[in-house]
């Protein structure tokens, strides 16, 4: 029942793709300016500029361009870069391991920040604690990430003399340096996450305590850390999810900014640097690139649900 | 002392901000040992206030301000610590509610659920506490144990809902059983049947019952005695029999007509006219004057609660010699 259903899901996974295939397709060619241009400057002669889009198909009719494209995505390949003459999909794969570890970390920050600090907020509700811990994540969510990564960035500089390591090193291949590569931008990242789902852990749980069905627990004689985490925590699990899944969006958004605030060589940095080339097969290949994974990443949060919640039935 | 809860001059506020309303007034009940105790009015009426306080269920905005509740003659339920309370709920008193759509958690199946209330208590085996889940469901009528307990909540009738949480409440052999509207939600034909399993079952475990309607009907099928509350009061309290024989409250004789009148169709329907006031509503006197039909200038003072006959007390004017009041 469940494999149908993903086979299900996946199958619709094609127009979605297609859809944004055509989307960024178009959307590159209607900003004025292409790759020829920007490698050879505003003094090219504009024999020389038809040459070089000559070289790059650029001069085939845009249906024939489009198929071309298409062509080599569905056989893997997603062409090489009009820069740098790399493979798309192998630069788009390396750097998106660092994206992906970002991503992962910030998220991993912000739970562990958000739900304990939610739960508590929601079984302190309306007293000082409750009040100092919505506070806090108001000023998370009003924040913005640039912002409190320069704040961070500045302050790590003028009272600890400390500066980021610059550059990237693989997590396999020396641990420790990665990691302090990357935990200051997911602090940022995770930080500006942590309000909303902090939010709507203590709405939830909140929530969720008023229910009929946990005075039923109480009655039956249960302590405190049973109900709360046993019950409450577990129901309100769903809604902290769909919070959780809206937020991956916004955490890839983020990602493209903090990727340059922090120098990491990511899949934001490679999408942004292609756009103001006008690299036209990086962007495209990138894009459709994030629209997969996003839609993979719903794909999860959908499961997950039917394995949190047995009143869902995927048919 | 054979009695197994004892209530004594219960008050309860509600706490509304700066402001509070008295909602539960002066109460004052005892459940005998197997006795069979029923709570009956209107909504609104503090009924379900009434029983969850006794195990201290209520919400943070209301307050129990006054009064004992004392079980078995020796343990005082309002003092109790947390942690003794624990042990007195779903073992010495359990309770099933009115809603059997809500009251379990929707996330576990029924197995979970049932063995809950034997782990928070006992420390059998899981094997020993299967049995005897099992061995409970097939008490309260279910035909199908094994199979029900793999159940979810959202699986199951509100019929079969109702008979887990039955099953739920009495696995641990309570001395005393709380059953807010039990059958409320529930289909006529499956009302009678969960009626007289709860009638059958406590009699097996030696249960007291404290039901709580505002149906007198319930009440004439389970109880040997009963309490009438109104507006956070008791004004009516004695024995099944004579509430019915021979009821003294003007309230009482109302709630009995627009029974009597139900069960009559030629008649047009009957209901007391008028609305229960609300805590915030309550003015002094006697809190039944807007709807009295008898209602004189003394009911502008609060009636005393006196004993009008053998094993019989009521909260009214027309009983009371205005000489007894202050005596
Ligand atoms: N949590 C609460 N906060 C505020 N007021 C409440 C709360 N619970 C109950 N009340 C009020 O207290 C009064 C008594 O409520 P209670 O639930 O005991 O009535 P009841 O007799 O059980 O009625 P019903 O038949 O509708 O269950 C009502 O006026 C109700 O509005
Ligand atoms: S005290 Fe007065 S108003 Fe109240 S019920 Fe009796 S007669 Fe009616
Ligand atoms: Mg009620």
């Amino acid at each position: 029942m469940m494999y149908a259903y993903i086979t299900r899901r996946l199958l619709m996974l094609i127009p979605v793709l297609f859809g944004v295939s055509i989307f960024i397709f178009v959307m590159m060619r209607v900003v004025p300016g292409d790759v020829a241009m920007t490698i050879l400057g505003t003094d090219a002669t504009p024999e020389s500029l038809a040459q070089l889009r000559k070289e790059f198909g650029l001069n085939l009719p845009l249906h024939q361009q489009y198929l071309n494209w298409m062509g080599g995505v569905l056989s893997g390949d997603f062409g090489e870069s009009m820069r740098s003459g790399q493979a798309v999909l192998p630069d788009i794969l390396s750097r998106f391991t660092i994206t992906f570890e970002l991503t992962l970390l910030s998220a991993l920050i912000s739970w562990i920040i958000a739900i304990p600090m939610g739960i508590i907020a929601a079984i302190r509700h309306n007293t000082k604690t409750d009040f100092s811990v919505r506070m806090v994540s108001l000023l998370g969510v009003s924040v913005p990430n640039f912002a409190m990564a320069t704040v961070l960035i500045l302050v790590l500089a003028l009272f600890f003399s400390y500066s980021p390591p610059v550059g990237y090193i693989g997590f396999f291949e020396d641990p420790l340096r990665n990691l302090q590569i990357l935990i200051l931008p997911s602090l940022v990242l995770g930080t500006g996450m942590a309000g909303a789902v902090m939010r709507m852990t203590r709405s939830s749980v909140l929530e969720i305590l008023r229910q009929d069905f946990i005075r039923t627990i109480r009655a039956k004689g249960a302590r405190e850390r049973v109900i709360i985490f046993d019950h409450a925590l577990r129901n309100a699990m769903i809604p902290i999810l769909t919070i959780i899944g809206m937020q991956v969006g916004t955490l890839l958004g983020g990602a493209v900014i903090i990727e340059q605030i922090f120098s990491l060589p990511g899949l934001g940095q490679l999408v942004l640097t292609a756009i103001t080339q006008r690299d036209f097969t990086v962007v495209q290949g990138s894009v459709l690139f994030i629209a997969f994974v996003f839609v993979m990443i719903n794909l999860l949060v959908d499961v997950l649900y039917s394995y949190l919640d047995p009143r869902i039935n995927y048919k | 002392m054979n009695s197994i809860l004892e209530i004594k001059n219960l008050s309860i506020d509600l706490v509304d901000g700066r402001k509070t309303y008295p909602v539960v007034n002066d109460i004052n009940l005892s459940i005998k040992k197997k006795q069979r105790y029923g709570i009956v009015g209107e909504s609104g009426s503090g009924k379900s206030l009434t029983s969850l306080a006794i195990m201290n269920l209520l919400a943070d905005s209301l307050k129990i301000t006054r009064g004992s509740i004392v079980l078995d003659g020796k343990h005082e339920l309002t003092k109790m610590k947390k942690k003794e309370l624990r042990k007195v709920r779903g073992h010495d008193i359990s309770m099933i509610f009115q809603e059997p759509m809500t009251a379990l958690d929707p996330l576990y199946p029924i197995e979970h659920q049932i063995l809950e209330v034997l782990r928070f208590h006992f420390t059998f085996s899981k094997k020993q506490m299967r049995d005897m889940a099992v061995e409970m469901l097939k008490k309260v009528g279910i035909s199908r144990p094994e199979q029900i307990m793999k159940n979810y909540p959202h699986q199951l009738s509100g019929g079969m809902r109702q008979r887990v949480m039955i099953a739920m409440a009495l696995i641990c052999s309570p001395k005393l059983l709380i059953a807010d509207e039990p059958t409320t939600a529930l289909d006529v034909t499956i009302q009678a049947q969960i009626l007289d399993l709860m009638n059958e079952l406590t009699e097996d475990f030696d249960t007291s019952i404290l039901m709580i309607t505002h149906d007198l009907g319930v009440i004439v099928e389970m109880c040997e005695r009963v309490a009438v509350m109104y507006a956070g009061e008791i004004v009516e309290e004695t024995t099944v029999a004579k509430l019915f024989s021979n009821p003294a409250h003007p309230y009482t004789s109302g709630l009995l007509r627009s029974v009597q009148s139900l069960g009559n169709r030629t008649q047009s329907l009957y209901s007391i006219p008028g609305t229960v006031p609300t805590p915030k509503q309550q003015t002094a006197g006697c809190r039944f004057a807007s709807r009295c039909p008898h209602v004189m200038p003394v009911c502008n003072s609060s009636p005393p609660f006196l004993e009008i006959g053998n094993d019989h007390s009521t909260k009214c004017w027309l009983y009371a010699k205005e000489g007894v009041v202050n005596a």
